[in-house]
């Protein structure tokens, strides 16, 4: 920028233009042992030819920065790479408004005189520069806000640790900080003064930057909130870290370490009140009718192994297949049904027939099985408990030439003090 | 009211709702009307929603803490306590292993596979693992890494710090009930004035 080219010359024929092009392309050529110096902080000068060296130095993009250091990429080649890579390790945040704005001055000056000349040709130079000028200015802060967002939105991933983490955040503030207090250098009244009735210059200055400002202002506002929010979100993280460390490390230095009776205390603190689990189970009840078909489905329902699975004896008891277990299962209910009929006996203050209160419950028994079991189950009980019933049984003689009996009823009642408490 | 029974029984149960276990659920105790709905029944089996400092996760609480109560929660206080030294040493090493800075966090992924790889690359770590496996919470037998990693985890996962999204994954999720844990930690540091506070790095470099 500082030679400064008079003319309408092509940019092809400005001699920058081949000059520029030579150390574009000196870059791209010794890309792999350039990025390596980036890395490293310094280039390896063994991979590169001495000319080839030379003609780095030369060019400005390698320099030893003491004669003590070993070479180097010049901070401007490592901005540059640091810049296109989106490295927010190395990228730096440019917050000077000064000399940008001093630079404007300067320019805009330069480009009055050359207009009062009437040197038409310098005076587009000079505006091209202007115009260069105010967008270096305000693309500069589009980059550091654009950087702090990366930063932002990684989480400040390119250091690993915590404390670093919080360390960047802290300096990103700071840059912030910067940046905000350099907008509040630019003022718009000198800029409009400056630009004075031309209207090229008024949109440049003015109503462009004006918008530009507003614009890049509410983005780091934006930042600036979010940058806080992390930072409490990195400080709780840290501060839980360290209280886990150190909690740990005091309770294995100290195993004899009480705590206080806290559940008895007058004032239970909220943190330990925590309530006991609790299971509420339910169960299958028929008290209610209009469930049983929805059981009854239920019990459908429930699969049933033709071949059962390996049985411990206990279970088995004998029973082997699935057709035994069903009559098992019938078993059972019909001795349930059984307990249940002498449940009634007791509650009942007559004696009970057997027949009758199988056909009353419409049980699905047979009747000479269900007598069977009554009489069964009456024989079975403990003496002490038979004594407190009565089983009368209605037989009659099946034929005048045997002493065979059939048992066509037995009436079942309570024995109260020695007495049948209903005669039949 | 029906239709959050089930959230309901949950609760009584004495399961931890957080967003990690039951997101759903977790956004509905958020409702303050319905969470004053579901302590109007459960006022007489004594009970209340609770929720840790944070609001990362709810649980029941006893809401009269009479004699029965007392007894419940001391029980259970001398639990956790006694429980507290291997959760921490199990959390300090979950972040060493994975190279973790904060401490663990609802929300935190855990792949089994790679904790275990990351463990059995370092003795130290190898060691402590050990260790910790064969404490009385975890009471580990084996002295092979990985059933070592399944032990503790399966532990943990039991006593709810760890939800299991896919039952035959070996993939976990730190809940909320981790957060009831520090605050339980932070607690006991603050009102047994425990000196932790006061460590200058040179002190924390002897441990």
């Amino acid at each position: 920028m500082s030679t400064l080219h008079e003319g309408k010359s092509s940019a092809q024929s400005n001699p920058l233009f081949q000059l520029g092009k030579e150390r574009l392309e000196l870059i791209g050529k010794h890309a792999d042992a350039l990025m390596q110096g980036y890395l490293q902080g310094h280039v390896d000068e063994s991979s590169f030819s001495h000319q080839a060296l030379e003609k780095l130095i030369n060019g400005r993009i390698l320099w030893r920065p003491d004669e003590q250091q070993p070479l180097s990429l010049r901070p401007n080649v490592n901005e540059l790479i640091a810049g296109l890579t989106q490295d927010e390790r190395k990228r730096q945040i440019n917050s000077d408004v000064g000399e940008h704005l001093d630079l404007i001055h300067t320019r805009v000056q330069s480009l009055q005189t050359a207009r009062q000349k009437g040197d038409y040709a310098a005076s587009e130079h000079h505006m091209q520069l202007l115009t260069e000028r105010v967008h270096d200015m305000t693309g500069q802060f589009g980059d550091a806000i654009e950087s702090l967002w990366h930063r932002l939105n990684t989480e400040f991933g390119f250091v690993s640790s915590l404390d670093d983490k919080i360390l960047e955040i802290e300096l990103a503030q700071r840059q912030l900080r910067r940046i905000l207090d350099g907008f509040k250098i630019i003022s718009f009244e000198d800029l409009i003064q400056l630009a004075g009735s031309d209207g090229a210059l008024r949109k440049l200055l003015v109503s462009q930057l004006q918008a530009r400002i507003s614009e890049h202002s509410g983005s780091l506002l934006e930042v600036q909130k979010r940058l806080v929010l992390l930072m409490a979100r990195f400080r709780h993280q840290q501060e839980r870290a360290l209280l886990v460390n150190r909690m740990s490390a005091f309770l294995r230095q100290h195993p004899n370490f009480k705590v206080g009776d806290y559940p008895n205390r007058s004032n239970v603190p909220e943190v330990i009140n925590q309530a006991h689990g609790i299971s509420a189970q339910g169960f299958v009840a028929l008290d209610r009718p209009q469930d049983s078909y929805a059981l009854a489905e239920l019990a459908r329902a429930i699969p049933r192994d033709l071949v059962p699975a390996s049985q411990s004896e206990t279970q088995t008891q004998g029973f082997a297949t699935a057709v035994q277990d069903l009559v098992a299962t019938e078993q059972k209910q019909l001795a349930k049904d059984v307990e249940d009929f002498f449940l009634h006996v007791i509650e009942s203050t007559e004696a009970v027939s057997g027949v009758d209160y199988l056909a009353e419950n419409a049980l699905p028994w047979e009747a000479e099985m269900w007598l069977f079991q009554i009489v069964a189950e009456f024989e079975g009980l403990p003496q002490q408990n038979k004594q407190s019933f009565m089983l009368e049984k209605d037989s009659a003689r099946k034929s005048p030439f045997n002493h065979l009996h059939i048992i066509q009823d037995v009436k079942l009642g309570m024995r109260f003090f020695g007495d049948f408490q209903a005669v039949g | 009211m029906i239709e959050n029974g089930p959230l309901l029984e949950r609760l009584l149960e004495g399961e931890f709702i957080c967003a990690v276990t039951d997101e759903h659920s977790f956004h509905k105790l958020q409702n303050e009307q319905l969470v004053e709905d579901l302590n109007h029944f459960l006022r007489p089996l004594n009970r209340r929603v609770a929720k840790s400092e944070d609001g990362a996760v709810y649980f029941l609480a006893y809401c009269d803490l009479n004699q029965q109560a007392r007894q419940q929660l001391s029980q259970q206080f001398n639990t956790t306590v006694q429980s507290l030294l291997p959760m921490l040493e199990w959390m300090q090493l979950v972040q060493e292993a994975m190279g973790r800075d904060g401490a663990l966090s609802a929300g935190d992924t855990i792949k089994l596979q790679d904790f275990e790889s990351k463990v059995v690359d370092n003795q130290s770590l190898i060691q402590r693992l050990g260790q910790l496996s064969s404490d009385k919470l975890f009471k580990s037998t084996s002295d092979k890494s990985d059933m070592q990693i399944k032990q503790v985890f399966k532990r943990i996962k039991e006593l709810g710090y760890l939800y299991q999204p896919h039952k035959d994954r070996l993939f976990y999720i730190v809940t909320g009930k981790v957060e009831q844990l520090i605050e339980l930690v932070r607690f006991i540091k603050d009102e047994e004035n425990v000196p932790i506070d006061e460590h200058t790095p040179e002190q924390e470099a002897m441990f």
